[in-house]
């Protein structure tokens, strides 16, 4: 993704690398609180302004189910973008997964081993977008687009003119609409995935190794990263979880769908970088990703409650995107200080200055 | 002849080497590879298929293949100062409803139509380019978020409503020949690609836009205004979009909210692009080629259908296409050296 840097270089001065990067674990998790905040606030306005939103606080959550399947994909994209590649395949492998899983059940297998065999052609399409990556050392960029285009053809021939519908309730049960309670099967198995994921990427010896192959690949190498097989899982996670959010889908809708999974990609990208993710890799964290998810979400079913169009509820979104991350870049420019730091500087009293020791810094 | 000197004999050979270093120093070149790849496909389906090689189906493919070709140039503008814009689709989306009403109820002259597209298209552009150049937010977030917001705008402009009939003005030029089997639309088409030919290859901004593509430090060190550079790549990207919405309004007579993003013509273009030879690291690549990559997309997706492949197979055929390219292209670095390896003596 490094090829992207596009843009222009930064004009003002900006403090050394290594200077930055001493400050990035403090600037990311203001980066969390202020997504928290924002969310809250969200939730406060909608459920005073729309009927139905709050529903005595389980409208909110089974409203959750209409996008856990965009967090599902960016779960896996964030592994992807962390370690600096991008996976568009994302979405055509959820829509694929879902069919493969229908129609191996149509063949007679039992739903169960269809979804375990459906799941392995997720993390199969994975490896192969990670192996034509790292072996033939093309961009992930310009792989994925082109699995992309492959496997939204191939969910479609599999799937067919009407791909299959009506699993059993077991399945639609578990998978799909479900709940304990007042909480969604979905939501745990989101929760649960997404803890995994978080302390994966933070806490283990591998999710270090990701990240700093994101951050910087020469020096991953040199500590004893094997990048290439880093990258791998990174993909061979992301078809994973793709495919998971297929089973979701499918699950949700009691019914295979090859059209759903494609516009699931942008979205999840969206969360993503919403999440604080940089897009070049090496920096961000999962929580961010995690509260970005509920924050579109949300937004978007706050929107299509009230009765806006879809259209309307994704230019929302995109417009959120654009005035989170101006406002970041804007925050970020002023002498390179955190949120924090400068909202100190103007309301605070004066705090201790950022420590300087070396080594040890939290990114993820 | 019996007469002439023992030397010449030396030169056929040599003739014949200079040659062969002239045809595989050509076989290099993306655009001639792409020639030669439309001919031996649009042989082999002709010679499959009589009616493949008619002059109207001649004419269908280039004229289906000059919205792609226009969005390839576009593309490939931004593509080669190291950028990306995924919110083509939409800009062609809004400048075909935004004059497309206007024609259908008021029969709008096709000339303020020419210069409306162009308007819309460059003033959605300024956008991009503010927000890439400017803020300095990453290109391909950028445009993602632009892609939705601009999708959203022309949902919002059509209010419903969708355009169903265009003025016979504006059909003819989508749809009338200059000559048997070349479309109007194909010499607007290659007037662009010659206009974007000339301004990358022969003046300093389009040379700039190279430059910063490679390397942005060193031109920005160099004293090129990269900034500018880069801005006007975005407002070149979107001017070029609008003039895309106004050929496919013509083309297809019609336009409603989702014109453009329906069709995936944000991913064909950049695949146009790419299958053209230009690369996403930048500064290497030309116009020329990205229309090339869209004639051939339009003529191998046309002989898929003549060889009875079902339609839903054609998004697959688009993604071979690009690794194939991305292969032959070299751009892969072990692909690099295991052609290297294989090739040995080869320099």
């Amino acid at each position: 993704m490094s090829l992207l840097a596009g843009a222009a270089p930064a004009a003002p001065p900006r403090p050394g690398r290594a200077v930055r990067r001493l400050t990035a674990g403090s600037q990311d998790r203001t980066w969390v609180s202020a997504l928290a905040f924002l969310l809250v606030a969200e939730v406060v306005y909608f459920s005073v302004t729309v009927s139905g939103f709050w529903g005595g606080g389980t409208g909110m959550l089974s409203l959750s189910e209409q996008f856990l399947d965009i967090g599902l994909i960016a779960l896996g994209e964030t592994l992807v973008i962390l370690a600096g590649e991008i996976d568009l395949s994302a979405g055509a492998m959820s829509s694929l997964v879902g069919i493969v899983m229908a129609e191996l059940w149509q063949q007679g297998l039992n739903i169960w081993v269809a979804t375990a065999l459906a799941l392995l052609v997720g993390a199969l399409g994975g490896a192969l977008n990670g192996l034509l990556v790292t072996r033939f050392g093309i961009d992930s960029l310009l792989v994925t687009l082109a699995t992309q285009f492959i496997l939204s053809s191939v969910a479609t021939a599999l799937g067919g003119g009407s791909p299959p519908y009506g699993f059993p309730k077991s399945f639609v049960n578990l998978a799909g609409t479900g709940t304990i309670g007042p909480v969604p099967y979905q939501l745990i198995a989101f929760a649960v995935i997404a803890t995994v994921t978080g302390l994966g990427v933070s806490r283990t010896r591998y999710g270090r190794g990701l990240v700093l192959t994101g951050y910087n690949r020469a020096a991953a190498r040199y500590s004893g990263t094997n990048v290439r097989r880093t990258l791998l899982w990174s993909f061979i996670a992301s078809g994973f979880l793709a495919g998971l959010s297929g089973v979701m889908v499918s699950g949700f809708y009691n019914a295979a769908r090859d059209d759903i999974g494609d516009s699931l990609l942008l979205p999840a990208i969206t969360v993503v970088v919403l999440g604080g993710v940089d897009i070049f890799g090496g920096r961000g964290r999962v929580l961010g990703v995690v509260v970005a998810t509920f924050v579109l979400g949300l937004l978007t079913q706050g929107l299509l409650v009230a009765g806006d169009s879809s259209l309307t509820a994704t230019m929302v979104t995109g417009i959120v995107l654009v005035m989170c991350l101006v406002l970041k870049i804007m925050l970020n420019r002023r002498s390179g200080a955190s949120l924090r730091q400068l909202l100190a500087r103007r309301f605070g009293p004066m705090t201790r200055p950022p420590p300087t020791r070396l080594g040890g810094e939290t990114t993820s | 002849m019996s007469a002439l000197p023992a030397p010449l004999d030396a030169s056929p050979p040599a003739l014949v080497g200079a040659r062969a270093r002239f045809a595989s120093n050509a076989l290099r070149h993306r655009e001639v590879q792409l020639l030669l790849a439309i001919l031996l496909v649009g042989g082999v389906s002709t010679a499959l298929h009589p009616n493949f090689g008619s002059a109207s189906n001649i004419s269908f493919m280039l004229a289906d293949s000059v919205t792609t070709m226009v969005l390839a140039v576009s593309q490939t503008v931004v593509i080669l100062g190291r950028g990306i814009d995924l919110s083509v689709a939409p800009v062609l989306g809004i400048a075909a409803i935004g004059v497309g009403f206007p024609a259908q109820d008021h029969h709008l002259n096709i000339l303020l139509a020419l210069l409306f597209v162009l308007l819309i298209g460059a003033a959605l552009g300024v956008g991009n380019g503010f927000l890439v150049a400017v803020v300095g937010i990453p290109p391909i977030i950028t445009t993602l978020a632009t892609l939705t917001i601009y999708g959203g705008l022309q949902f919002i402009f059509t209010s419903g409503q969708e355009v169903i009939s265009i003025p016979t003005s504006y059909g003819n030029l989508g749809s009338a020949d200059v000559v048997p089997g070349v479309p109007w639309l194909l010499v607007i088409g290659a007037a662009v690609v010659a206009g974007a030919y000339f301004m990358l290859t022969r003046t300093v901004p389009g040379r700039s836009i190279y430059a910063i593509g490679n390397n942005s430090d060193a031109a920005f060190r160099a004293g090129l205004p990269v900034r500018r550079v880069i801005f006007a790549t975005y407002v070149i990207s979107g001017t070029l979009a609008g003039l895309a919405g106004l050929i496919y309004l013509c083309h297809t007579g019609s336009a409603d909210a989702t014109s453009g993003t329906d069709s995936n013509l944000n991913l064909t273009s950049i695949a146009a692009a790419l299958i053209g030879g230009t690369t996403l690291r930048g500064g290497r690549g030309n116009p020329v080629g990205g229309a090339l990559g869209a004639v051939f997309l339009s003529v191998a997706l046309t002989a898929m259908v003549f060889a009875r492949i079902p339609p839903i197979w054609e998004p697959a055929g688009v993604g071979v296409l690009i690794l194939l390219a991305v292969i032959a292209g070299g751009e892969g670095t072990h692909v690099r050296k295991m052609l290297q390896s294989a090739g040995g003596a080869r320099r």
